[in-house]
């Protein structure tokens, strides 16, 4: 009787999905959906508007729904929370620099620890990426603006509030409001983050962690929206002659990264209300037994995706900027787009490669090992690559050059201790070590970061119509390359030898390798301060770009189309009787000939 | 449906500026109705933390007070920011090729981003559901979950999908007259619906002590039929601004897309239902 119920139940729900499934096809005309089928009206080309056409001073900024500036303001905040998370691990790895507690205590660590991975990921990088897609996408497919410029603008404005609300704690300490910042790590694993005593009193940061997980939900709104936006952008606003055959590589990864965006960020939101509603209303979401383990699942099922989130869009912009100074096309372009889309799909199906260690079912966890170590082949596929657009080309070596094969090397060491990562026997091992500290280091700092910079110094004289002092520019990469690999295979080492993640004291054994890793984060400090310095004063001081090709890439036939449009308005703001200044520098040294290039 | 532009002043090389209607006027690229939503959206979670923090700030009131009032703005932010894109000048605006599509794009998208809002709390059920030991805690009111209420409910909601996709029938003919009717019929039962569950919460809770403090299920049961009565209610609303635009004679053959939107909208949520009806209400007791 019991099993014939749910035969029918069974049935009834199959019979229900078949039916939606035929009802969707036939409620909407789905061909609609391609931007060609109707009658597509030309944009043509973007005719030049300037300052008439937005307020000024603060009320511009205030209420723009222009996608440069959207684009320009999620960059500001993208560096500010730079800064934040980075003076945070300044701190961790000065203390860090002796085994016994010096500086900062356990529980000042823990809370930085944990805002630093919170700042590093859901502050800089994803709004980041967000600057150059904003930037970038209208301008390259030849959209007017994106798809809906308020919702645009409303994102942005989320942001600043849920950054607040996840620092709040360190303001709420010191002026003994009774809660502190929160200790949990990124994780927010339960039960240390469910609280023991009720939510606010705690101690692993009492009401500073029902504030970081509000501050989490809204940049989740805000992420989301913007993937929304994104998505129906490229899909609906190209220009005609814009195809999925001839969509730019940046594009496609922004594509992805939306797709997995639409997926991984809600289902966070979720969890994290059901965390927040067992700290608060009585619910049992995460305290039945099971639940920690259901915490872990439903939390990696957002942050392995989250990984290529932050990857895949950066991946882009290497693809797009490396062959540009490597003076041909991206080799294999097919195929870096295909491979970006596997990674993609794959991405959802490997988030237990997190959890080896917790004693899950042996064949689930084999069918993990599987698929995570096959997303090695697409992250392959794009390596040679990029190895093979550089091969025989004419290299040259600017600094956003520098750092995209900066990036290609990091992304080798860090992708390969990923493999090791993926098999069983080997992460039963190394599991909560350094070496995953190093490991993924290398993707966060050594690749994602380093194709931020490689795209802020290339598309600097784009937006700010200026160009940075390459001297400095060159020091930072230096500085910068130098540093991680200090830092980060150091890390390596120490998981080799066994030291644990997340402490801030450690054994003395340990001490000579960490006091390396602290002399490189000092090294990779230095150089974020002169890349601020030089960033700063360019943008005020910098030598004016005359030229709308200012890497020279004409010569090559590599002028994209945003430069294009950089050019046109140049040339529109001579026309407009601009002031004559002299010729800008190029990064390389050569001084622009404007006659040269025409 | 036609996307073309009609009004034959068409410039091919004209750039579209994105806010053209909005307040401040005259600037085009310009709207606070952006800022002043986000500062509503995020108002609102600023509230829910000062009600946490209510030992600190001495009142939980000043949290609720801080939620309600950005709930006010927020959906002041809302209407001036339809009101300027969509509403106003419904017959004369600008139409791109590409806008129609890329709200439907929109929506579907939204959509795609519901099921994993959905999932994350289905898959906690599944997860307990499907584990060895189940059980219902003894203030589970069994017998009520398959009771009458709720399978007049269902049909209730059910029959709002059919009573929706009659005035969207409607309009797509011109019949102004039956799309009112049927949205204004749509509406209505939404509200029988968010009545009926009402009832069923107050029946729950204060007759039966079944609530979202009972373990596994409670939290189950009230986290997906809470998520999803916020659904309702934010169809609701989407829907009666439909409505009442209808009423004021927006929308016709050609120019119908907030109705198509709206039902896409409408129809998942009660798709969600039904599923909900049949894991949550009919298959929790089973074995």
């Amino acid at each position: 009787m019991e099993i014939n119920a749910q035969i029918a139940l069974t049935v009834f729900m199959g019979v229900l999905l078949v039916a939606v499934a035929a009802w969707l096809t036939r409620i909407e005309d789905w061909r609609s959906y391609s931007s060609t089928a109707g009658g597509v009206v030309s944009q043509g080309e973007r005719s030049e508007y300037i300052e008439q056409e937005k307020p000024a001073g603060l009320i511009r900024w205030l209420t723009t729904v222009d996608h440069k500036d959207i684009g320009i303001l999620y960059g500001i905040y993208g560096l500010t929370a730079f800064a934040v998370g980075g003076l945070m691990v300044v701190l961790m790895r000065v203390e860090l620099a002796t085994p016994s507690t010096t500086l900062v205590g356990p529980a000042l660590y823990n809370s930085l620890m944990t805002s630093h991975g919170i700042t590093m990921l859901f502050l800089f990088g994803t709004p980041i990426i967000a600057a150059f897609s904003n930037y970038l996408i209208p301008l390259i497919i030849g959209a007017d603006d994106m798809a809906f410029p308020r919702i645009n603008a409303i994102a942005f404005w989320l942001l600043p509030p849920s950054a607040l609300m996840i620092w709040a704690g360190f303001f709420a300490g010191p002026l003994g409001l009774g809660f502190e910042a929160p200790q949990t790590a990124w994780t927010l694993y339960t039960p240390l983050s469910t609280g023991s005593a009720g939510g606010s009193l705690d101690p692993a940061g009492g009401a500073g962690i029902d504030l970081m997980l509000l501050g989490l939900h809204l940049s989740g709104v805000a992420a989301t929206m913007g993937a929304i936006n994104f998505i129906a952008t490229i899909f609906t606003q190209r220009d005609e002659n814009v195809t999925w055959a001839n969509l730019d590589i940046f594009s496609w990864t922004i594509l992805t990264q939306s797709g997995l965006i639409l997926f991984a960020f809600p289902l966070l939101g979720s969890a994290l209300l059901m965390l927040l509603a067992d700290r608060n209303f009585g619910t049992s979401f995460f305290l039945a037994d099971g639940g920690n383990l259901l915490w872990q699942h439903l939390f990696w099922f957002f942050g392995h995706p989250e990984v290529y989130i932050l990857v895949l869009p950066m991946m882009g912009i290497v693809s797009y900027v490396l062959p540009r100074f490597a003076g041909r096309k991206l080799f294999g372009f097919k195929f870096v787009v295909y491979s970006t889309l596997a990674i993609g799909v794959l991405s959802f199906g490997v988030w237990a490669h997190h959890m080896f260690a917790t004693g899950m079912d042996p064949r689930l966890r084999a069918s993990f090992m599987a698929v995570s170590m096959a997303i090695a082949i697409p992250s392959a596929v794009k390596t040679f690559n990029w190895i093979t657009t550089l091969w025989n080309g004419r290299i040259r070596l600017t600094t956003p050059m520098l750092f995209c094969i900066g990036f290609v090397s990091n992304f080798i060491i860090g992708g390969v201790t990923g493999v090791f990562l993926a098999s069983i026997p080997v992460d039963l091992v190394l599991h909560d070590t350094y070496y995953v500290v190093g490991h993924f280091h290398y993707i966060v700092m050594g690749a994602i970061a380093f194709a931020g910079f490689a795209g802020i110094y290339y598309w600097f004289p784009l937006v700010t119509g200026r160009m940075y002092q390459a001297t400095l520019g060159k020091a930072h990469f230096w500085l910068s390359f130098i540093g991680t690999n200090i830092t980060f295979f150091a890390m390596i080492l120490l998981g080799y030898g066994g030291m644990p993640r997340r402490y801030a004291t450690y054994l003395p054994q340990f001490t000579s390798l960490n006091v390396i890793a602290t002399v490189g984060a000092m090294i990779l400090f230095v150089g974020q301060i002169i890349f601020v310095w030089n960033l700063v004063n360019s943008w005020y001081a910098g030598k004016r770009v005359e030229s709308g090709d200012p890497w020279d890439l004409k010569r090559d036939g590599v002028h994209t189309v945003e430069w294009q449009w950089f050019d046109r308005k140049i040339e529109t703001a001579i026309t407009d009787g601009g002031e004559e200044e002299q010729n800008a520098v190029t990064d390389g040294g050569e001084p622009i000939d404007k006659s040269e290039n025409n | 449906m036609s996307l073309e532009t009609d009004d034959g002043h068409d410039d091919h090389h004209h750039h579209h500026l994105p806010a053209v209607e909005d307040w401040p006027r005259g600037f085009g690229e310009a709207s606070w109705w952006p800022f002043i939503t986000a500062v509503g959206g995020s108002g609102i979670y600023i509230g829910m933390a000062l009600w946490i923090l209510r030992d600190v700030v001495g009142s939980p009131l000043i949290g609720i007070g801080a939620a309600v009032a950005s709930i006010g703005l927020f959906l002041v932010g809302i209407y001036g920011w339809l009101y300027h894109a969509f509403i106003t000048k419904f017959w004369t605006r600008d139409i791109t090729a590409a806008g129609p599509v890329s709200l439907r794009w929109g929506m579907i998208t939204f959509l795609g981003t519901e099921i994993a809002t959905f999932g994350a709390i289905f898959a906690y059920y599944f997860y307990f559901r499907a584990g060895t030991d189940w059980a219902l805690p003894a203030a589970t009111p069994t017998e009520a979950l398959t009771g009458s209420l709720i399978i007049a409910n269902t049909m209730v909601l059910i029959a709002s999908s059919f009573t929706l996709h009659w005035a969207h029938h409607a309009i797509r003919h011109n019949d102004r007259k039956n799309f009112v009717r049927g949205m204004g019929l749509t509406v209505f039962l939404g509200l029988v619906f968010l009545g009926g569950q009402t009832l069923e919460y107050y029946q729950f809770i204060v007759t039966y002590g079944f609530n979202f403090t009972e373990g596994v299920y409670g939290s189950a049961f009230f986290g997906l039929t809470g998520l999803h009565g916020l659904h309702v209610a934010l169809g609701i609303v989407i829907l009666s601004i439909v409505f009442i635009r209808g009423l004021y004679g927006q929308y016709s053959a050609e120019r119908h897309l907030s109705v198509s939107t709206a039902s896409m909208y409408w129809h998942f949520v009660d798709i969600v239902w039904v599923f909900l009806v049949v894991v949550l209400y009919v298959g929790a007791g089973q074995i």
